[in-house]
């Protein structure tokens, strides 16, 4: 799912997407109105930012209406903290090594 | 096809020159404990040529994952201010990706901002649609 989300934040128009999105939820044809592309490309996108499970879909009768999956990002934002907490980590053996190096 | 990177920094302070510190990285011995280091693993080789385009070794012995070899390059060394090298752990992932560390005095001691560019190159694959990966404004999406 990692390398799914990762993909799907790739693309400009599906970060756009997701911006949109954050303010509240909205119709297909509502998030297309932005863009200098068919309805069909947007489409595409979504299904992408679905499949990577950052955006949820419900019917309101024949309304698709699409919303954010506030935990989607959760893995991304996790393996960037686990990274960033490795070479906090690091640093620290380092200022460890170096006290006793004295 | 366009393609930049995610970025993940750390900062730390020592009460340690600038010099000291610096250093700390090309010598072997130090290195060996803290650079690459896991905290559940052991490092059985680290191997310097401290130089510009000089290569590294680092072994690190992991009790999941076996022995994890990262290798790298050194692309910049300027003493004490700025340290700048690629690695890779071919093992996995051959795309290689680079470390900044920059080393400012602070009183006594000094801060070192170490900045890690490219993380999340090993985790993007190409797609049937040929996208361009660009992953630029990921910690914009994130926020």
């Amino acid at each position: 799912m990692l390398d799914e989300a990762l993909i799907a934040l790739a693309d400009p128009t599906r970060r756009a997407i997701l911006a949109r999105l954050a303010d509240g939820e909205a119709r297909v044809t509502e998030l297309a109105k932005p863009f200098a592309i068919s309805l069909n490309s947007v489409s595409k996108h979504i299904r992408m930012l679905e499949r990577a499970e950052l955006v949820r879909r419900r019917r309101d009768g024949r309304e698709h209406i699409l919303a954010l999956n506030p935990n989607g990002l959760d893995e991304a934002a996790d393996w960037i903290e686990g990274q960033r907490s490795l070479w906090a980590w690091r640093l620290g053996r380092l200022d460890q090594a170096l006290k006793e190096q004295l | 096809m366009s393609k930049t990177t995610a970025t993940v920094r750390a900062t730390h302070r020592y009460d340690a020159s600038p010099e000291r510190v610096f250093d700390a990285w090309l010598d072997p011995k130090v290195a060996g404990r803290f650079l690459f280091a896991t905290p559940t693993g052991t490092m059985i080789k680290a191997q310097i040529d401290p130089c510009v385009g000089g290569h590294f070794t680092f072994t690190d012995r992991r009790p999941d994952m076996g022995d994890v070899e990262h290798v790298g390059t050194y692309l910049e060394i300027d003493r004490p201010r700025r340290l700048v090298f690629d690695f890779a752990v071919p093992a996995y992932e051959p795309t290689r990706t680079k470390i900044t560390l920059e080393f400012a005095p602070d009183g006594d001691g000094c801060v070192l901002t170490l900045t890690h560019e490219g993380v999340f190159e090993e985790y993007v694959k190409q797609t049937e649609g040929g996208w361009s990966m660009i992953l630029d404004g990921l910690e914009r999406a994130l926020a």
